[in-house]
């Protein structure tokens, strides 16, 4: 039957472009949880030095653990590159990652790699506040310089800020808000209700907000400072600042993928990241993460943007430890109040 | 090819219905059709004629029965392996191929060459009178020439059985006596077995060989169109055919062969048939138009009489109207001119021609 | 089992079952086929599905149902879907109706109606957001609108009454699209009847033409029901967080919870009105329209409904509403040719260049899947549409139930199920294009099974027994003469699946992978990543495509109609 024969020959097409394509030598598999526009050159640059190819799909740090997790039993990546470290915490309850130590694990800050080797860092992250310079001038304010800073009524409804379903932002900004409020969890949740009239949107992602912040549709936002810098070098007229109660710092890290099918060009990979190879394109590229490899200097600007800021790390074994938990009782008691 | 013969027997086809039950669309149907022959199925619409032709063709299955086409015995067999020629009511012409195409469609189906089919095709293009028409499509043709697509079609595959189901009641009055003629040159021509459906009586006397008159699921019927006329074995089908009078007469005697009767004051003696009345008791008597002739009463010898109701001029013949004896009695006569025959209200006097006459039974009161 | 016991029914398949199969290799091997496919590509996942929902180590249990729906959040998502869903239903009908009724019951110009049903097309055969991206940039608290030309400060785009608008402008010219054609189809002359009797224009409508119109306004209902309570897209992008809808709560479970058999749970919350409305939709309402449309009205001379000023004022009404689609479209184009769209406004190509590199593989991957989509879930729809319509065979009206459940679900549930039957052994199609393909096929093919049976109803089935008689078997007579007779409703049938297949997202998110990746997908993470020049410029691309595409379908179909074929 002719129906047929054209049935299977066209699935017999697919299967063979897909076989294709996986073919193609020396490629590896990531999810990038970092967003394409700073993901895509550091994996070319990766290729330009190595000749290995990389595959990449974006996801926000939620969606990549999700797949890793789901996809367990038969990883279709190697290596999930980028994140704050509370994503990779979790995945290690999930069994989901393989240990790998590359060559610059010792000489890392101990914040900076988990201590079996499960995860390393490739970047540090801090949070800031960002808000509309139009919007503070109109309600006539001061960047905001403190958490309380926020609760002004003048923000009603005008704070963006990440879901923390989704986005990695999200759990650093809760844990951040638990570190100041001394781990006191009621305390902590007691503030975020308090606020909760102020946010207009919870983003799906972490830099969700900082275009509407940028436009003015909102007025300020709580963001890495990734992102907030972007924002204000494309030219949108915000203003960064700190709480002096301190804010978190998340480290963004890599890891091996347990099963991966392509162990060795992973590992290559991870190599690369967590050496000064590739950190020392952060300023190239103006990416404005702080590198975790000590030997790259943090670029100019970037350092003195955060030279007066209060940050501390945020533990990354407490949050992975609890943050299912958390995010639970954000969802029940602050998403919908 | 030679013609085969088609014989059914004790067809029925049942089915439910929401409201009636149970209902027969044809009961015990058995018919038996002569190779070459013309048979025309007859009857009011719902009797069952188009539902056996159906089972014949094959597009459906007989509950009960069977169906043999020459020596085959075809009841479960599909419609497309039984070698027959359908010509259907609308035509049910391929809108999307040409006359051509249309008719080249069962050789195609057979594999003929070609060449082949080239040449059949337009022999029976030829023969239906189509010429020129090959590319033309369904829809810019009128109905007649439709139909003569859709005839053309069905014998060009030269089957063993040609079935035709109602296909001239699509076509106006004129027509429809142009294409019978046709149809019925055609069939003597090609000699093939035909089974024919129709509900118009004339049209089924015009070409057939044999007629079975059905009703209600049942075959009441069959015979030649004579037959039927002259000699019906029941109300039904004396009334279905013709037109015609039921008069009821008394039985004086009867011999082996004849019936004598008395009605409207004379006395008659006509064809017993298979009747089996007492003496003395009544039977109706099949009287047909043409049966009767009347004339000026004054100087006939008839003691039967009437009075012209009503006179009607049709052309060829004029219809009377009489009153006999408390009864309304139509008659035909052959025109003899402008201004013949009596007039309204005239009495005349009748005269029977016996041996056209019927005879059936009373019916129980 | 045989419902067979309509005469009509009995006359028309010719009788009994069995005993034909046997003799018909051909109907036997594709229903052999075509459940195979079904159990595989549409019972599998759903059985799946519910196994992950009622089953926990083997155990059967409600406790995860009773669990998510007792949570407070999950209960509010509930309520405000079926809330959304009845507001766009009913709204995008009025509105659908308002379009129909001027554009056949009032003289309006038909280079208007032209106009009109140019416009509405658009949201049809444009990727989700598109209405949304012009949205939030039109009311949001420094909006063109809002902000720049109303001075409104502090307003806010996120939330009911923005979903709501953007669903209504996506989903009216469904309604539009169904009630055009009833309306045409009721005859005019009922009307100019009811005039003549003395009856004002305004009572003409309520007593009569309205009336006439209520399966129809029914039907409408259901299916904008229906596609508002499946919106994936647009209640992510603008619903905000004070009103969480279920398909976007079942993703966000799965996707930040890391929770599959939670977002399972919520998306089977879905199911049950889904399937309801469906079927209330399929079974009961669109029988009678089908009935008031046979009456033939073509042809007839153009009717005023209404008096001058009226019709004047529907004419502007709509014009108004296509303006609005139309301004949301231009400000998408803009959006794609301009740097940062609110602040730097300099034109710029570079959006499409970014496309067509990075997003190239994107691209790719999309047309390909696209286009081997197209002719199977073609084929499917016709195949099945035939079979059920026109064949008699055992489990027939099952078959036809079970071959449209796929597009019957909301795509969220589709997608969930497609992951928890394919993502492990014993059968594992997660992360390729085939598993796409097989969504695309069974989902959206179903709806050539409609159209199918539709046109197949117009063609009298005595040129099938024609056919037989002839002495043609079931598939000599399928590809000679049934497949050109249905060829229109193939035809159509392959545009739908195309389009749909560049604009689906909503289940075709949980099943993109490394190596396959779709178009609205990339859309979606632009969006999110607020890229939303590249966003735009992906948008504007996908309704170049789909025109273009159509346009040959069109011009093809055209073709292949012979002279005298059938309309």
């Amino acid at each position: 039957m002719k129906r047929r024969n054209a049935l299977v020959f066209f699935l017999t097409l697919t299967f063979l472009a897909i076989g294709l394509m996986s073919a193609v030598a020396q490629t590896v598999n990531v999810y990038s949880i970092w967003p394409e526009n700073w993901a895509r050159p550091m994996f070319e640059e990766f290729e330009k030095a190595t000749g290995i190819k990389v595959n990449f799909v974006r996801f926000s740090s939620g969606e990549a653990l999700a797949r890793v997790i789901a996809e367990k039993g038969n990883p279709r990546i190697d290596v999930l590159f980028g994140g704050p470290v509370e994503t990779f915490a979790a995945g290690i309850a999930e069994g989901v990652f393989e240990p790998y130590k590359p060559p610059v694990f010792d000489k890392l800050e101990p914040r900076f790699r988990q201590k079996d080797g499960y995860w390393v860092a490739i970047a540090d992250d801090p949070l800031c506040f960002m808000t509309n310079n139009q919007f503070l001038k109109e309600n006539k304010l001061q960047p905001p310089s403190s958490w309380e800073d926020l609760l002004n009524p003048a923000y009603k409804n005008m704070i963006q800020m990440a879901d923390a379903r989704t986005s990695g932002t999200a759990v650093t900004r809760i844990f951040s808000i638990l570190e100041v409020n001394g781990r006191n969890e009621d305390k902590a949740f007691a503030y975020m209700k308090k606020l909760r009239p102020n946010v207009q949107l919870y983003t799906k992602s972490g830099g969700g907000g900082t275009l509407p912040v940028g436009l003015g549709q909102a007025g300020a936002g709580i963001f890495f400072i990734v992102d907030a810098l972007d924002t204000k070098a494309k030219g949108y007229d915000v203003a960064i600042s700190f709480p002096r109660e301190g804010i978190g710092s998340a480290a963004e890290a890599i890891a091996l993928i347990k099963g991966a099918k392509n162990p060795g060009l992973g590992k290559k990979l991870i190599d690369w990241a967590t050496s000064a190879e590739m950190q020392k394109y952060f300023a190239k590229y103006k990416i404005n993460f702080l590198p975790a490899n000590p030997d790259v200097t943090p670029e100019a600007s970037l350092a003195a943007v955060l030279k007066n800021a209060k940050l501390f790390p945020i533990d990354a074994d407490y949050a992975g430890a609890n943050r299912e938990r958390i995010v639970n009782r954000w969802v029940a008691e602050i998403l919908n109040p | 090819m030679t013609a085969v013969e088609v014989r059914v027997e004790k067809i029925s086809k049942r089915y439910s219905h929401a409201v009636k039950g149970d209902v027969f669309a044809a009961r015990d149907v058995s018919l038996k059709v002569e190779p070459g022959e013309f048979l025309t199925l007859l009857g009011p619409s719902g009797c069952g004629k188009t539902t056996t032709l159906r089972m014949i063709a094959g597009f459906e299955k007989p509950d009960s029965g069977s169906i043999h086409i020459g020596s085959e015995d075809v009841t479960f067999l599909s419609a497309n392996k039984r070698n027959i020629g359908f010509v259907f009511q609308n035509y049910a012409l391929f809108p999307h191929l040409s006359v051509f195409e249309n008719i080249a469609y069962g050789l195609e189906v057979r594999g003929r060459t070609k060449a082949e089919i080239r040449r059949e095709v337009g022999e029976v293009i030829e023969l239906v009178g189509l010429t020129g028409f090959d590319r033309q499509f369904p829809a810019q043709m009128s109905g007649g020439e439709q139909q003569r697509v859709a005839l053309a079609r069905a014998i060009v595959i030269r089957p063993q059985v040609l079935l035709l189901d109602e296909p001239l009641s699509n076509l106006d009055a004129k027509l429809r006596i142009q294409m019978r003629e046709e149809i019925f040159q055609l069939q003597r021509r090609l000699s093939i077995t035909t089974i024919y459906v129709t509900h118009d009586q004339e049209e089924a006397m015009a070409v057939s060989d044999r007629i079975c008159i059905m009703n209600q699921g049942e075959l009441i019927q069959e015979g030649s169109a004579e037959d039927l006329y002259y000699r019906p074995r029941n109300p039904f089908v004396a009334q279905f055919i013709g037109r015609v009078n039921m008069v009821e007469a008394q039985v004086l005697s009867m011999s082996r062969e004849r019936l004598s009767v008395e009605v409207f004051g004379t006395r008659l003696s006509i064809n017993r048939g298979a009747l089996n009345p007492t003496i003395g008791g009544h039977v109706t008597l099949v009287l047909r138009p043409e049966s009767v002739d009347i004339e000026r009463s004054e100087g006939s010898g008839s003691s039967a009489t009437g009075r012209v109701v009503s006179k009607t001029f049709l052309g060829e013949k004029i219809e009377y109207i009489l009153e006999c004896s408390d009864q309304r009695l139509k008659v035909m006569s052959i025109d003899r001119g402008w201004g013949s025959g009596p007039g309204k209200g005239e009495v005349v006097a009748l005269t029977f021609f016996e041996d056209t006459i019927a005879a059936l039974e009373d019916p129980k009161p | 089992m045989f419902m067979h016991d309509d005469p009509l029914l009995n006359l028309r398949r010719g009788g009994g079952g069995r005993a034909w199969i046997r003799k018909d290799p051909a109907l036997t091997a594709s229903v052999s086929i075509l459940w195979a496919l079904i159990g595989l590509f549409i019972l599998f996942p759903l059985v799946s599905l519910l196994a992950g929902v009622f089953f926990v180590k083997g155990r059967f249990t409600v406790e995860n149902l009773l669990e998510i729906l007792s949570t407070r959040h999950q209960l509010i998502a509930f309520w405000n879907s079926l809330w959304l869903a009845f507001l766009v239903g009913t709204i995008g009908t009025i509105l659908g109706f308002l379009f129909a009724f001027t554009a056949c019951r009032t003289r309006v110009p038909s280079w208007l109606v032209s106009v009109i049903d140019g416009v509405v097309l658009l949201p049809l055969i444009s990727p989700p957001f598109t209405t949304a991206i012009g949205m939030i940039f039109s009311f949001g608290a420094r909006g063109l609108i809002t902000y720049h030309v109303l001075g409104i400060k502090g307003a806010t785009v996120y939330g009911l009454w923005s979903t709501l608008f953007s669903e209504v402008l996506t989903y009216f010219p469904i309604a539009y699209l169904a009630l055009k054609p009833m309306l045409n189809g009721i005859d005019s002359n009922i009307e100019r009847m009811a005039l003549s009797l003395g009856a004002g224009r305004l009572r003409v409508f309520r007593t009569v033409t309205l009336p006439l119109c209520i399966p129809g306004l029914a039907n409408s209902f259901l299916l904008l029901f229906a596609a508002s309570l499946a919106d994936f897209a647009t209640p992510l992008i603008l619903a905000g967080n004070a009103f969480p809808v279920l398909p976007t709560q079942a993703y966000l479970q799965i996707t930040g919870m890391f929770d599959i058999r939670g977002g399972a749970v919520i998306s089977f919350a879905l199911l049950v009105p889904s399937l309801l409305v469906f079927f209330l939709q399929r079974y009961w309402v669109s029988r009678r329209v089908y009935v008031t449309i046979t009456g033939k009205g073509a042809g007839q001379l153009a009717f005023d409904s209404v008096s001058a000023p009226v019709a004047w004022l529907l004419g502007a009404l709509c014009l108004f509403v296509t303006f609005t689609i139309f301004y949301l479209y231009a400000l998408l184009l803009f959006g794609s040719m301009v740097k940062a769209l609110g602040a730097n406004n300099a034109f710029t190509l570079n959006h499409y260049k970014v496309i067509f590199t990075e997003g190239a593989k994107a691209i790719r991957d999309t047309l390909i899947i696209a286009a081997f989509s197209m002719p199977l879930g073609g084929l499917y729809g016709v195949l099945v549409g035939y079979l059920t319509a026109k064949k008699s065979f055992p489990g027939r009206l099952s078959m036809e139930i079970a071959s449209m459940l796929n597009y019957a679900l909301p795509g969220t549930i589709v997608g969930i199920a497609y992951l928890m039957a394919f993502n492990a052994p014993p059968i594992e199609l997660a992360g390729t294009a085939l598993i796409i393909v097989a969504l695309y096929v069974f989902r959206y093919g179903a709806t050539g099974i409609r159209t199918t049976v539709a046109t197949l109803s117009q063609i009298d089935r005595s040129i099938e027994e024609a056919s037989e008689s002839l002495g043609a078997s079931s598939s000599f007579t399928f590809r000679k003469i049934t497949m050109p007779l249905i060829a229109p409703a193939f035809f159509s049938s392959l545009s739908v699946v195309f389009i749909r297949s560049m604009t689906a997202i909503s289940a075709t998110i949980f099943l993109v992978s490394i190596n396959w990746t779709l178009i609205t997908v990339r859309i979606l993470e632009n969006i999110t990543e607020l890229s939303l020049g590249p966003a735009a410029a992906f948008s504007v691309f996908i309704v170049v495509v789909v025109f273009a595409v159509m346009g040959v379908i069109n011009a093809a179909m055209r073709r292949f109609k012979s002279p005298g074929a059938a309309r």
